[in-house]
């Protein structure tokens, strides 16, 4: 049947027709079946190539963060977790040159994306992600599914995060899952430490979440539930926790440095308090305990680290909880430091106090420590 | 047991001849369908053997449900529009021929010249559309497979096969009107008499 068309309907059939017309590309045939006929089999023999080799390089740069870094890595290589490996098909992308605003989907296979030297995401197939933040400071929006993610340990805390709903899910340590399901955010760390907080409040994180923990937490970060090797909460100002649930139940096979105090109790109730207490600590005895701090830190860094003759840094953000009547309430760092320096910092930190106040503090500083 | 069957059993069980044939006799359609879904004929030696590579990967999954050849454009497919979700994260390279879709124009007589230009023009149009639409029409309109066919190779119901392609169509018309290369072609088709339609297919 002929159908009187409208001319720009014509000139779309005959745009078709000429297309239809185009002879077909001529490549290098030759060249194609050679490279071709040499991947498979070379893909054949090493399925699994391991892509946290490229972590290697970029770690031996962060002179900074020599003590932890070296340790994380040579952690993430021995277990390799085959669940990601297997699925990769694809190189990954990098995520430098990703522009803000871009949303990835994954298909069929998980999506890398890389930035160099800082850090390596995993979308897993069918996840979609949109990258929001940029920078120093990245931050990826995951809006279904589930992501990975592994990153290279930096002095500066939260170089790195996950925002699902309107929960953020703030990177202090190396590696970690971030899921949504419906309207839930499951969180697993399986190497370092990662805070989970409400987004836009980047300074006071409501639960931590260490190595091979795993939490539970509404999309607004709010609340949730924690297991595993270690937790905490911290209160936004040192007076009333956002936990609503928190069910924290350290693991049989826990890590030895599982009950490092970096977790604390919920703050108590404010206690009416005599009118002469001062709201907070002075400033002065803040700086003062920073002091004393440092001077702890700088002494457990020395002794729990061995000596190789080649001078060693590290830099991390202390972040201290100072309940009402002086004592510490919660001791954190981020990145973490290793185990040993952690550990001795943790006791030695316990010891100071503080003058009483009504509210007490939460205050974080960003300390550097050397041998 | 047809020669197709054999070489695809042959495949399964890990024969690079038969691999290397079945690349030999297929390498020009799955080559034409990439570029006709992506315009770029820079980026196709590499999505060609994407695509392969893919199927060296999977083509045990093949159950012969589907003619090897539909199972083949799905894969192709799916590898296209893998490639243009990474490349859109990418900063975009503006190919230097991109007028002339990557052939030397110098050399060439004016009606091949504009003609080249009209298709490089037309990937244009093509490129604005959804990948989901863009598959479709592709595979409908030039690939010339019809929507039941198409509707198996994109995974998705005929009914939705052919509404994309009413609102491709539809959306191509417009974008028709603001493309300046493409503007005299439907004004040269306003001042001729009705021209023959093409040949009406089982969509619209």
């Amino acid at each position: 049947m002929s159908v009187e068309r409208r001319p720009e309907e014509r000139a779309l059939d005959r745009l078709i027709l000429e297309l239809r017309e185009q002879p077909a590309p001529d490549l290098d045939w030759q060249r194609l079946e050679t490279r071709l006929m040499r991947e498979p089999r070379a893909e054949a023999a090493n399925p699994a190539r391991s892509w946290f080799s490229r972590l290697r390089l970029p770690a031996a740069g962060l002179v900074a963060v020599a003590a932890v870094a070296t340790v994380v890595v040579a952690r993430q290589q021995a277990p390799a977790p085959a669940k990601l490996t297997a699925q990769v098909s694809r190189a990954p992308l990098n995520g430098d040159q990703l522009a803000l605003g871009t949303r990835l989907t994954a298909g069929n296979h998980a999506l890398v994306v890389d930035h160099p030297g800082r850090a390596r995401w995993t979308l897993e197939p069918h996840a979609t992600a949109l990258v929001s933040e940029g920078g120093e400071f990245l931050t990826v929006k995951l809006e279904s599914g589930a992501l990975s993610a592994t990153v290279v340990p930096n002095p500066k805390p939260e170089t790195f995060a996950v925002e699902v709903g309107g929960a953020r899910v703030a990177v202090h340590g190396t590696a970690f899952r971030v899921e949504r399901v419906a309207e839930r955010v499951q969180v697993e760390v399986s190497e370092g430490t990662v805070a989970v907080e409400p987004s836009g409040t980047r300074s006071a994180p409501a639960f931590l979440l260490r190595r091979d923990s795993r939490g539970n937490f509404a999309l607004d970060g709010r609340t949730g539930s924690v297991e595993g090797n270690a937790s905490a909460v911290i209160s936004e100002n040192g007076a009333q926790s956002r936990r609503e649930v928190t069910n924290v139940s350290p693991s049989a096979n826990a890590h030895p440095h599982a009950a490092a105090p970096a977790l604390s109790a919920p703050p108590a109730s404010p206690v009416p308090a005599p009118r002469a207490l001062p709201l907070q600590p002075s400033i002065s005895d803040i700086e003062a305990g920073v002091s004393s701090a440092l001077a702890v830190l700088n002494r457990c860094f020395r002794e729990q680290t061995r000596s190789t003759g080649i001078r060693v840094s590290a830099s991390t953000g202390l972040t201290l909880s100072v309940a009402p009547d002086g004592t510490i309430q919660s001791v954190t760092f981020a990145p973490p430091l290793a185990p040993a320096v952690e550990d001795c910092a943790v006791k030695g930190l316990r010891s100071l106090t503080f003058t009483h106040s009504v509210e007490g503090v939460t205050f974080t500083r960003l300390l550097e420590v050397e041998r | 047991m047809t020669d197709l069957t054999d070489l695809v059993e042959r495949c399964k069980a890990g024969d690079d001849l038969a691999f290397r044939e079945v690349f030999r006799n297929h390498r020009a359609d799955v080559a034409r369908l990439a570029l006709r879904m992506t315009g770029r004929p820079g980026d196709l030696e590499d999505l060609v053997q994407d695509v392969f590579l893919q199927v060296y990967r999977s083509i045990k999954d093949f159950r012969g449900q589907s003619r090897f050849s539909t199972w083949l454009y799905r894969v192709t497919v799916n590898v296209v529009l893998m490639q243009r979700r990474a490349a859109r994260s990418r900063p975009i390279l503006q190919e230097a021929s991109d007028d002339s879709f990557g052939a030397d124009t110098r050399e060439l007589p004016d009606e091949k010249l504009a003609r080249a230009r009209r298709v490089a023009a037309f990937y244009r149009l093509l490129e604005r559309l959804s990948d989901k639409k863009r598959a479709v029409f592709v595979l409908h309109e030039l690939e010339g497979l019809s929507p039941s066919e198409v509707a198996k190779v994109v995974g998705a119901p005929v009914l939705t096969v052919r509404t994309r392609l009413f609102y491709a169509r539809r959306e191509l018309l417009e974008l028709l009107r603001d493309e300046p290369a493409l503007e005299f072609v439907a004004r040269e088709l306003r001042e001729e008499p009705s021209a023959e339609p093409l040949t009406e297919r089982e969509s619209t």
